[in-house]
């Protein structure tokens, strides 16, 4: 019982690690544009795909230096020449562009790297288990994805922050005509947020690859989940991002590993309901079966009582 | 006059439905023909949501498929003579399903319009697609659930065991909506809808809430999406988990945007061309959805009115007889950009194929040497290079061929 | 007989007291202006009055019902209609059916998806006279969003106007014309207004005194004065609070 809490507590926070990256970015991004970005889990994707091409011929690590660069930069092109020219559209334009993008990508995808799994390995170098509990192991690439995340979150968190440019940018996404006013390129900076948030989906993509096997859907697996945790958390806010993220991540794990449904419930009620009974489906129903629809759960729950979020601020 | 003129365009269109048949009658386009009503249908019932309603909706493709679900189930009781009606009514059944759905979800849903109903309608979407793979009895599983049309009382000695006759019934159907979807378009709810569309804080000043504005045209949307799902069911005899999702919600959005949310017929013509790409490219190349991709963000980008909203753009040149003086300079760039096109697809599809010879437009290409990809490559940047030096021509064409003339502008200023 | 009281209104925005306690009475058939310097809070008090904005506390009370709190559409189905300062149209419709959108709910339609709107005789009738009264009626198929700035500020008042409002609240409705194009405007208002009760916030100072029975003051949330136009002109602290200071009589 308490080992399968430890793991999976511990394989949730890596999904929520994961999920917080990709949630990050599409905060910052949002919180820019106002606009969600349909395709940021289209470039978590690319992240991956470029950089097991790159492992084939130079190695994971080069393919973790080099991929999330250029998917960043890819981004920013997109920025540059795609949604810049739609925001004079509208809300509804940019949304519907990003969607567009986010399909043609997946498409784009299956024409260079073809349909199949690709079979993109982790390093040998972390191929090791970082420690076993219960006779059961922790993998170290699993620990280094732990690591690797915290020690970005916290390089943004500090320039954000303390540096001279983190304070620009940050003005610059609230009051952007002030900052131009002042001398500074906002565009460039538009470009520049946009590029580094995509970067960093594809910086998860990278890590996630080898873990959550690389194929042409796995944007789409993500991609909602990742929507809903910047709508729970709140739109605009990275610490209900956070905080959405890490929860998502754990529940997520808890209900797949527990084996708990609704014959356990029954059972305690007394209750029995034969197989014939028309809702059968109902009364044989486990968590395990629905985690994959709790965060949509969650989602409509939260936008129903407290469209804000967690700890929304930017309202439409 | 103009009654008589708007009813012209009616009967025309109802005649050129009923007459397709007659000069495509291959099973195939029959076939194609049925697609196309139930995606006309379908993209109607979806821009009342957006063009009209301003309601950008990711999980539309959940009314379609709940009213497709039960009328397949409904084909079942009238199979094992549980309920007895006529088939030609299923589509009503589908259309009532989708009506009570949206009657529910509605109520949650239409709080607010833009991001917020969207990532709503993302949610219920993925929830209720979700769901059905969990409840097996009603939703079949990853197989679906089939129906058999043939049972039932026949309908003047027809027992639809034909797909021309389906396709008749789909006629019916196709117009029957059509003209009700418009007409909404002319009530006080559907203008209501558009000034909510457009300035949702003022209609509330002029005595209307937005939200019940907005509720009412989630509800009619959900009707009409839901008497598409009813056509599918006919015309398949067989539905899945897949017509409820996430892909299907987006498709109906590229066929909506593609053709043009701003107009009424915009829907209509994206429908016809996502059908068109759908079943006629997917024969001739594996890549289809890239184009159609493509195809699509181009449109956004480019043409955020969509094909209905190009040719709408030409109405005032029109008007003025000023048509003519377009014709070349749309030549001028019109035939590099089609070389353009076809090279760019040549290209695209000699770099996938599996042959070493790939046989494009009557001619043979080799794909095992550089030489034929360097050609086309050439062929690509040519048109590219012809479509830059004529767009300033072409602009200035159209400034010259939009300029009000003296008499007018002195007319408008009065 | 007062047809609009105000009973010791304020608003907060979080801390911060925009309306400090404000009680107002207006008559039934008085043209009543309300001014003030910038900031006073005269348009809050307009969103206060036409529901945008829920009060912090005090009533509001319209034709003898508390009317604080409810929803615009609330407020304006018992007939009380405003303009905007910032032209707020629905853009994409023409300028007929702004108008006719906004005859729609006195009308009797509600949210009715059965009547076609171009069978309905009397209403289209209704649209055109407003039209009319608006001097838009050659401009009845353009698309609001692409009149010029002086015809939207016109439709303005017509949406206002167009459900027949016994009161009606036009908040700056001058602002950014032309001198020329103001007076037609304020002509305009004196031809829709007639038999109505106007209340209007404006800064045009000769507008004001052409067109109001009585002036209300407000500065820094409170109204300091409210008296006929002449003794407005007179009244020292409302000199202070425009000149920063007395004027002695010229």
């Amino acid at each position: 019982m308490l080992e399968v809490f430890i793991f999976a507590t511990l394989n949730g926070l890596v999904t929520g690690l994961l999920l917080f990256m990709l949630a990050s970015g599409l905060t910052l991004i949002f919180s820019m544009m106002g606009v969600l970005n349909f395709a940021h889990a289209s470039f978590y994707m690319l992240g991956a795909y470029f950089a097991y091409s790159i492992s084939l011929h130079f190695g994971f690590w080069t393919g973790l230096i080099f991929a999330p660069i250029i998917v960043g930069v890819l981004g920013a092109l997109v920025e540059r020449y795609g949604l810049r020219r739609v925001h004079q559209h509208g809300h509804v334009a940019e949304l519907v562009f990003t969607f567009g993008l986010a399909f043609l990508i997946e498409e784009a995808v299956q024409f260079f790297w073809g349909a199949d799994t690709k079979n993109y390995q982790s390093p040998d170098l972390l191929d090791f288990p970082l420690f076993t509990l219960f006779g059961q192991e922790f993998p170290a690439y699993r620990g280094f994805m732990i690591g690797i995340s915290i020690t970005i979150f916290i390089s943004l968190y500090y320039v954000l922050t303390k540096s001279r440019i983190g304070i620009i940018i940050q003005a610059a996404l609230t009051h952007p005509h002030t900052v131009s006013n002042l001398g500074h390129n906002v565009p460039l900076i538009f470009m520049g947020v946009f590029g580094v948030g995509t970067a960093l989906a594809g910086v998860a993509g990278v890590m996630a690859g080898p873990v959550l096997t690389t194929f042409p859907g796995m944007a789409v697996v993500l991609g909602s989940i990742v929507f809903v945790i910047v709508v729970i958390g709140g739109l605009g806010s990275l610490a209900g991002a956070f905080i959405a993220s890490i929860l998502i991540g754990l529940l997520q794990s808890y209900a797949i590993a527990s084996d708990v449904g609704m014959p356990d419930l029954l059972n305690l009620l007394g209750i029995e309901f034969s197989r014939d009974h028309p809702f059968t489906d109902l009364w044989t129903l486990t968590l395990p079966q629905i985690a994959p629809i709790l965060p949509f759960l969650l989602l409509v729950l939260v936008l129903i009582f407290r469209p804000t979020g967690l700890m929304g601020k930017r309202e439409q | 006059m103009a009654v008589i003129k708007k009813s012209l365009v009616w009967i025309c269109y109802l005649l050129g439905l009923l007459a397709l048949p007659q000069f495509f009658d291959s099973v195939l386009a029959i076939s194609i023909f049925n697609q196309m009503a139930i995606a006309i249908v379908f993209a109607l019932s979806y821009n009342m949501l957006l063009g009209q309603g301003g309601m950008l909706s990711f999980g539309h493709a959940v009314y379609f498929g709940l009213g497709g679900f039960l009328a397949v189930h409904a084909l079942v009781m009238i199979e094992f003579e549980i309920l007895s009606f006529s088939i030609i009514w299923i589509p009503l059944v589908g259309g009532f399903i989708g009506l009570l759905a949206a009657l529910f979800i509605g109520t949650f849903s239409t709080h607010k319009a833009g991001t917020v109903f969207a990532m709503i309608s993302l949610g219920i979407g993925e929830l209720i697609a979700a769901s059905s793979l969990i409840f097996v009895s009603f939703f079949g599983g990853e197989a679906g659930i089939s129906g058999d049309r043939t049972f039932g009382p026949s309908f003047f000695g027809i027992e639809w065991f034909q797909n021309l006759e389906i396709y008749y019934l789909a006629v019916a159907w196709v117009f029957i909506a059509t003209l009700f979807m418009y007409f909404f378009t002319l009530t006080p709810a559907g203008k209501m809808a558009n000034a909510v569309r457009d300035n949702p804080e003022r209609a509330e000043f002029i005595g209307y809430s937005a939200r019940r504005v907005r509720y009412i045209t989630f509800c009619a949307a959900g009707f009409f999406a839901g008497v598409a799902g009813g056509l599918f069911a006919l015309n398949y005899e067989f539905i899945t988990e897949e017509n409820l999702n996430a892909a299907t919600s987006g498709r109906v959005l590229l066929s909506a945007y593609i053709g043009g949310l701003g107009y009424f017929i915009g829907p209509i013509i994206g429908a016809v061309v996502l059908t068109l790409m759908n079943s006629l490219l997917s024969n001739y190349s594996d890549l289809w959805m890239l184009y159609l991709g493509i195809m699509f963000l181009l449109t956004v980008l480019f043409l955020p009115r969509g094909f209905a909203g190009f040719i709408m753009m030409h109405q005032m040149v029109w008007a003025q007889g000023k048509i003519k003086s377009l014709v070349l300079p749309y030549l001028l760039t019109g035939v590099p950009s089609f070389i353009f096109v076809i090279a760019s697809v040549g290209l695209i599809e000699l770099s996938h194929t599996d042959e070493a010879e790939f046989n494009y437009l009557g001619l043979n290409f080799d794909s095992t040497t550089a030489i034929d990809f360097i050609l086309i490559s050439i062929a690509v940047l040519a048109a590219l290079f012809c479509i830059r030096k004529s767009l300033p021509q072409l602009r200035a064409a159209w400034e010259s061929a939009n300029e009000i003339s003296d008499d007018d502008e002195k007319e408008a200023q009065s | 007989m007062s047809v609009l009281s105000l009973h010791d209104v304020t608003k907060n925005f979080g801390e911060t007291e925009i309306i400090r306690g404000v009680s107002l009475n207006i008559e039934r058939g008085e043209k009543h202006a309300i001014i003030g310097p910038n900031g006073a809070g005269k348009s809050t008090l307009f969103h206060l009055i036409s529901g945008l904005y829920n009060v912090t506390g005090g009533s509001i009370k319209f034709k003898d019902k508390e009317i604080q709190n409810k929803k615009p559409y609330e407020i304006s189905r018992l007939g009380l209609a405003r303009s905007f300062q910032v032209t707020n149209i629905f853009a994409r419709l023409n300028v007929f059916e702004n108008v006719r959108c906004s005859l729609l709910w006195s009308s009797g339609y509600k949210y009715s998806f059965w009547h076609l709107l171009g069978r309905q005789k009397e209403l289209n009738e209704k649209t055109l006279e407003v039209l009319e009264q608006i001097g838009l009626q050659d401009k009845k198929l353009i698309p609001a969003g692409e009149l010029a700035y002086a015809h939207q500020r016109a439709l303005e008042l017509g949406i206002a106007i167009a459900s027949g409002a016994e009161v009606i609240m036009l908040d700056e409705p001058v602002a950014g014309m032309s001198l020329t194009e103001a007076e037609s405007a304020v002509e305009l208002i004196h031809r829709i207004t007639e038999g109505k009760t106007l209340i209007m916030v404006e800064h045009d100072m000769n507008i004001v005194f052409d067109v109001a029975d009585r002036i209300s003051v407000l500065v820094y949330g409170e109204v300091i004065a409210c008296d006929k136009p002449e003794n407005i002109r007179a009244n020292t602290h409302v000199q202070e609070a425009y000149l920063g200071e007395v004027v002695t009589d010229a």
